[in-house]
């Protein structure tokens, strides 16, 4: 019997075109490969990242990478909104591109690339965060795009800021959350790529690490890439979640130090 | 005494959780002690003989405080009706909560002798400033709380003048402007809230 009402895909499929533009790629690197603002293909951006900015949060966060600029403020925990009883803390994450953020302007509601993404953050933080110790209560994690430099490396900005900013409001975790990303451009890994690299990525690597624990807490890959090529931007992008964690380290005792 | 000062943040390594036991700020993984908050690390001498050190890593910065099982709260009575009694809590321990959690006082909890003829009418008014304790959870909106001890109760009141009243017995209070009684579930004063 035929099922009507869904609509069936075809009995046999084509993998599809990706068209490579040759010329187009050349100019990402030179001679030395180096990229145009004069980094090699595996190196990251400097990272600035300062806490305490949002005054009325209970935490927050800011970090500035290349062109990326995002602001994060943590409220809570609070009590929970949720009608039904649970024994497990609640962590609810809200993205927004503020209009400007990008090349096109985004609009001021809540579109459906915001809610994808503010899922991948919830996914990549929950398991660090001791949610047993907090019945009944949410924690709300706001984050706020000022400006967008490639949305891969603009997801993994946002959460390390929220992993920051959820320390900052010194709720119990098990580790900070560290999350780097890395593009495949023509057969070579492009750390921490940006917009004009983006835009001729064939696929792309993000992940997030627990350094401490040596665990990873959330992995998103797409596109069409050799498990040797992957193997390596994971090892790379752990390298460079490494990196990061310092960075956040130094970002939370640097206020304690500046007091004393 | 704290015998090592160091400021953490979470996910640092801090010993091995053998022959030490975690403390507030400490989390135990495989064979090892982390910190889970950003604080400062102390180790502290066990309170009886023969009992493991304590690791802690005390907060630098207090998030809002959580009511749990046991916790001594206070509150403002907002909502009454002849079974119970609707709480804001405000403070838990000694520690204020940045945004207020609900909780009710059922009416067989609000003393522990004679329960049956509880009415929360004459246990609690509108405004009384409360203090109990949690005892469970409770359903999905609010904690439940029982004022059924000697140190728990209304702690302040105002009259129907609107003048302060004074606690007269563990169940009367007296209005300092027109002397009238009225009945409340009174907190016996002067008892330091219990350490937690």
């Amino acid at each position: 019997m035929v099922d009507r009402r869904r609509i069936q895909g075809p009995e046999v499929s084509v993998a599809p075109i990706i068209i490579k533009s040759a010329d187009k790629r050349t100019c990402l690197k030179d001679e030395h490969s180096r990229r145009r603002d004069g980094r090699n293909l595996e190196d990251i951006c400097p990272i600035f990242l300062k806490t305490g900015l949002i005054s009325q949060a209970n935490g927050s966060a800011f970090i500035e990478i290349r062109r990326t600029k995002i602001a994060c403020g943590v409220y809570g925990p609070r009590q929970t909104k949720i009608p039904s009883f649970s024994g497990k803390g609640n962590l609810n994450v809200e993205i927004k591109f503020a209009p400007f953020s990008c090349q096109k302007r985004r609009q001021p509601y809540r579109d459906a690339q915001e809610k994808d993404l503010s899922q991948l953050v919830i996914e990549a933080l929950v398991p660090s965060i001791r949610l047993d110790l907090l019945p009944k209560s949410t924690i709300d994690i706001y984050i706020t795009v000022l400006e967008n430099d490639g949305t891969a490396s603009c997801l993994a900005a946002a959460i390390t800021c929220a992993s920051v900013a959820v320390a900052d409001a010194g709720i119990e975790m098990l580790d900070l959350v560290p999350a780097s990303s890395a593009s495949y451009i023509g057969g070579e890994i492009y750390m921490d790529s940006d917009l004009a690299e983006e835009q001729h990525e064939t696929g792309y690597l993000i992940l997030s690490y627990m350094p401490s624990l040596k665990e990873v807490t959330h992995i998103l890959q797409s596109g069409d890439v050799d498990l040797a090529l992957t193997t390596q931007a994971f090892e790379q992008c752990t390298d460079a979640c490494s990196k990061i964690y310092s960075v956040m380290i130094n970002s939370l005792l640097l206020p304690i130090r500046d007091t004393q | 005494m704290p015998n090592l000062t160091k400021y953490v943040t979470p996910g640092r390594r801090l010993c091995f959780s053998e022959g030490v036991t975690a403390g507030p700020g400490v989390y135990e993984r495989g064979e090892y002690l982390y910190a889970s908050v950003v604080g400062v690390v102390q180790e502290l001498a066990p309170t009886t003989e023969g009992e493991p050190r304590v690791v802690t890593v005390t907060r630098e910065k207090v998030h809002s405080a959580v009511p749990d099982v046991g916790s001594i709260i206070t509150g403002k009575v907002i909502r009454m009706t002849t079974k119970e009694a609707v709480v804001s809590i405000m403070v838990v321990g000694n520690m204020p909560c940045k945004d207020d959690f609900q909780g009710i006082i059922r009416s067989q909890d609000v003393r522990a002798t004679e329960k049956d003829k509880v009415k929360i009418y004459n246990s609690f008014r509108l405004g009384d400033i409360v203090r109990a304790e949690v005892i469970s959870l409770g359903d999905a909106r609010s904690y439940y709380l029982s004022t059924a001890k000697n140190e728990l109760g209304v702690i302040y009141a105002q009259s129907v003048a609107g003048a302060v009243m004074i606690p007269i017995s563990w169940q009367e209070m007296q209005c300092t402007k027109t002397k009238t009684m009225e009945p409340r579930k009174c907190a016996k004063p002067d008892i330091p809230l219990p350490e937690k």
